[in-house]
C-alpha cells in the first residue's frame, strides 16, 4: 500500500536522491523550527491582521485647581479601531468626554492630533477624525457579532495602563449580557474571559479571522482591574449608530419629513371649519 | 459468519473511533498536557529565608517562595536575584516534593537574574532547553509554570501580548526586549520559566504590572536571550562583567548644544572620566568647568559623543546600549566632537565594570 507513496527514495533516480532526501531534512528542519500549532499560527495572523487598525488614544484634560488651563495634563489613555482609511476612528465615549486635546498614536509610531467629530453618549461611542496624511490608515474589518457562539476564541487588542498595544486571548463568556453602571444600563453585551484592563476601553475585541466583533468598553473588578470579566459592545450595534453619528444628515431629513407629514395629517383632522360653509349664526 | 473482509473493516473502524473517543483533546490541549508532562519536572520552588533582627536584636526569619528553572544537569538553576535576594538560606523543592538546599553560584542584579545549584545525581534531574526570544511572534503560545503564593507547582498558559517593551530592574538598569504575556504571573511565579509551544526556554517571568498585587493578565518575563548572554559568566565567575567605559555620560539637549555653540543638536556630552579609566587612557576628555545654562548647572568642556562603533546616538541611553552588546577587552571606536567643534574618533578598550564588593554566601 505505501509502496505507491510519492516519497520512495528506493525508486527515485538516482541523481535526484540525493536532493530529496536533502529536501526532506529541509522540512524536518522548518518543522523544528517553527513548530507552532495551529492555533498559535491563527492568532499570530489575526492579531498581524487588526494590529495597524487599532490605534492608542492619550488624552489631556484640565487640572480643577487651575483656573486657566494653561498646561493641561494627561489624564487618560484609552484604544480606539480605525473605520475608515481616511482617518476615522471609532472609540468609546468615556474615553474622550471631558478631554481638551486628543491625540492618536498609531502601530507605526506616528503621533496625530484628533478631533471629536461626534458621540453617541447612550451607547458610549465616539467617532474622531485624524489627519493621516498621505500615508493612510489601515481600516478595520468588521464582523458579524449575531453570529458568535459561547466559546469561541476572541483576542482583545488595546492599550491597557497605556503600556502600549498589547494582545490578550480568552472566550466568548456569554452574550446579549445587560450590565448595569451607575445609573446607566448597558445592553446586548458580549461578555469575555479575556483580560481587559482600563486603558483598553474603546479597543477592539476580534474573532479568529481577524475580524471587529465588538469594542471593549467595560469591566466587572472589586479592584478596577482585570479578573478575567470583560465587557464589549458587540459590532452590530456599532453598524446601527455609527453610520448616524458620521453622516447625520439622513436621519434628520428622514425625521423632518415624518414631522412634515405628521403636521399635515393633524392639519387634515383639525382642519378649520371653512367660512364659507353654511351654519349656525 | 460474515466474511473475512468485513470483520477487518469493522475491527479498522472500531480501531479509528475507539481512538477518537479517547483522545477527545484537541491540539491545543494535547499540546498543554505534553509540554506540562515534560516540563514540570524541570521547574522548582524556590524557599528563601531572610534573617532579620528587630528593634532588641531579636532573630526574626522571614520567608519568601519563588520558582526556578533547572537549566543544566549539573544542577545548575536559572531563577530572579530578587528571588534569592540577601537569603541566609535556600531551599530548592523538586517537583517530586523532595527537598534540597541550595547554594548561590552568581546573580546579576541589572537583569535580575541567579543562578543557583543543587547536588543531585544528573538523572534525577529535567533539563528545560533554552530556546530564542529573537524570534517570538505576538500572538503565540506561552506557558508559566511556576509556585505563584506558594500554592505549588501550577501551571497558566496565555498569549505573547508584545515584545520589545523595557523595564528598569531594581538597580536601575534597563532590561530589553522585555516579553509581556497574559498567562497568569502571580507573586511567588518570579524565577520561573516561560515556555514556548515546542516546549524551550523563551523568558523568565519576573514581574507584573497590577495595581493590586495579583495578576490583571499584564505579566513580564526577561527574554532568553540575556539570560543566555548572563549565565555562563554567572556560573564560571558568580558575576557577569560588564563592559566599562569608565566615563559619566549625560544627554545633550539641543538648548545646551546651542548654547556652547557646539557643531551637533544631539549626543552624549562627557560630564566626567574617571581617572586612568578605559575612556581616560584613550583620550576622552571629560568636563571641566560648571556653566549656568537656562535653569541648570552643566559641567562643560567635555567631548561629545556622536557615534560608537560607526552607529549615531542621539542621547546618553543609546550610546551605553551600544556599549553593553560588547565585551571586556574588545575595542570600541568612538566618534567624538571636542569642545572647540573639532570632530574625531578615539578607539577605547573597554575594562570590567568594577562591582561593589558582596559577601559572597558560604
Amino acid at each position: 500500500m505505501f509502496k505507491s507513496a510519492a516519497l520512495n527514495i528506493q525508486n527515485c533516480p538516482r541523481p535526484y536522491r540525493s536532493a530529496l532526501v536533502f529536501f526532506i531534512l529541509c522540512l524536518g528542519f522548518t518543522a523544528t523550527v517553527f513548530a507552532l500549532t495551529s492555533i498559535e499560527n491563527n492568532t499570530i495572523a489575526a492579531y498581524e491582521k487588526v494590529a495597524p487598525s487599532v490605534v492608542n488614544i492619550t488624552t489631556m484634560d484640565c487640572d480643577p485647581e487651575f483656573f486657566w488651563c494653561a498646561t493641561p495634563a494627561e489624564s487618560g489613555s484609552g484604544s480606539g479601531v480605525v473605520l475608515r482609511a481616511d482617518g476615522l476612528i471609532v472609540t468609546n465615549n468615556h474615553v474622550i468626554s471631558n478631554a481638551k486635546k486628543i491625540t492618536v498614536a498609531l502601530s507605526d509610531g506616528r503621533r496625530l492630533d484628533a478631533h471629536v467629530l461626534a458621540s453617541a453618549v447612550a451607547d458610549d461611542f465616539a467617532v474622531l477624525k485624524v489627519d493621516p496624511g498621505e500615508k493612510t490608515l489601515r481600516a478595520i474589518s468588521l464582523g458579524n457579532s449575531d453570529k458568535l457562539r459561547i466559546g469561541e476564541r476572541v483576542l482583545a487588542v488595546g492599550n491597557p495602563f497605556g503600556l502600549g498595544q498589547t494582545l490578550t486571548a480568552g472566550i466568548v463568556s456569554m452574550t446579549n449580557r445587560t450590565v448595569k453602571d451607575g445609573g446607566k444600563i448597558m445592553r446586548d453585551l458580549i461578555q469575555t474571559d479575556a483580560p481587559i484592563n482600563p486603558g483598553n476601553s474603546g479597543g477592539a475585541l476580534i474573532n479568529s479571522e481577524g475580524e471587529l466583533i465588538g469594542i471593549c468598553t467595560a469591566i466587572l473588578s472589586p479592584t478596577g482591574s482585570s479578573i478575567r470579566i470583560g465587557f464589549a459592545i458587540p459590532v452590530n450595534r456599532m453598524k446601527e449608530v455609527v453610520p448616524g453619528l458620521i453622516n447625520p444628515w439622513p436621519r434628520i431629513i428622514g425625521w423632518g419629513v415624518a414631522a412634515l407629514l405628521l403636521a399635515l395629517f393633524l392639519k387634515r383632522i383639525y382642519r378649520r371649519p371653512e367660512a364659507t360653509s353654511p351654519g349656525a349664526l | 459468519m460474515f466474511p473475512k473482509r468485513t470483520f477487518r473493516l469493522t475491527l479498522l473502524v472500531a480501531f479509528v473511533f475507539s481512538f477518537q473517543i479517547a483522545y477527545a483533546l484537541t491540539e491545543d490541549e494535547k499540546n498543554n498536557i505534553d509540554l506540562y508532562q515534560a516540563l514540570a519536572p524541570g521547574v522548582v520552588n524556590i524557599t528563601s529565608t531572610v534573617v532579620e533582627h528587630d528593634f532588641f536584636f531579636n532573630v526574626i526569619p522571614r520567608q519568601g517562595t519563588g520558582s526556578g528553572a533547572i537549566i543544566d544537569q549539573r544542577g545548575y538553576i536559572l531563577t530572579n536575584n530578587h528571588v534569592i535576594e540577601d537569603a541566609h538560606k535556600l531551599e530548592v523543592t523538586l517537583s517530586t516534593g523532595k527537598k534540597y538546599t541550595a547554594k548561590l553560584i552568581g546573580s546579576d542584579p541589572d537583569t535580575d537574574l541567579a543562578v543557583v545549584k543543587i547536588d543531585v545525581p544528573k538523572e534525577k534531574l529535567t533539563v528545560i532547553p533554552f530556546g530564542l526570544s529573537g524570534n517570538l511572534k505576538v500572538g503565540q503560545k506561552s506557558i508559566a509554570i511556576g509556585n505563584p503564593f506558594g500554592l505549588g507547582q501550577t501551571l497558566t498558559t496565555g498569549v505573547i501580548s508584545s515584545i520589545g517593551r523595557t523595564m528598569r530592574s531594581s538597580t536601575g538598569s534597563l532590561v530589553e526586549d522585555i516579553i509581556q504575556t497574559d498567562a497568569s504571573i502571580n507573586p511567588g511565579n518570579s524565577g520561573g520559566p516561560l515556555i514556548d509551544s515546542s516546549g524551550h526556554l523563551i523568558g523568565i517571568t519576573t514581574a507584573i504590572f497590577s495595581p493590586t498585587g495579583a495578576s490583571v493578565g499584564i505579566g513580564f518575563a526577561i527574554p532568553v536571550d540575556t539570560a543566555k548572554r548572563v549565565v555562563n559568566d554567572l556560573i564560571e565567575k558568580g558575576y557577569y562583567s560588564y563592559p566599562y567605559l569608565g566615563a559619566t555620560l549625560m544627554n545633550l539637549f539641543p538648548d545646551i548644544a546651542s548654547a556652547l555653540k557646539l557643531p551637533v543638536t544631539s549626543g552624549a556630552l562627557v560630564v566626567d572620566v574617571t581617572p586612568r579609566g578605559p575612556a581616560d587612557r584613550a583620550g576622552l576628555r571629560g568636563g571641566n568647568r560648571r556653566a549656568q545654562i537656562g535653569n541648570n548647572i552643566v559641567i562643560v568642556g567635555g567631548d561629545v559623543v556622536v557615534s560608537v562603533n560607526g552607529k549615531p546616538v542621539q542621547d546618553a541611553d543609546a550610546a551605553i546600549r551600544e556599549v553593553r552588546k560588547l565585551r571586556p577587552g574588545d575595542k570600541i571606536e568612538l566618534g567624538i566632537v571636542r569642545w572647540d567643534g573639532s570632530k574625531g574618533t578615539i578607539t577605547v578598550t573597554l575594562g570590567e565594570k568594577p562591582r561593589d564588593v558582596r559577601a559572597k554566601q558560604p
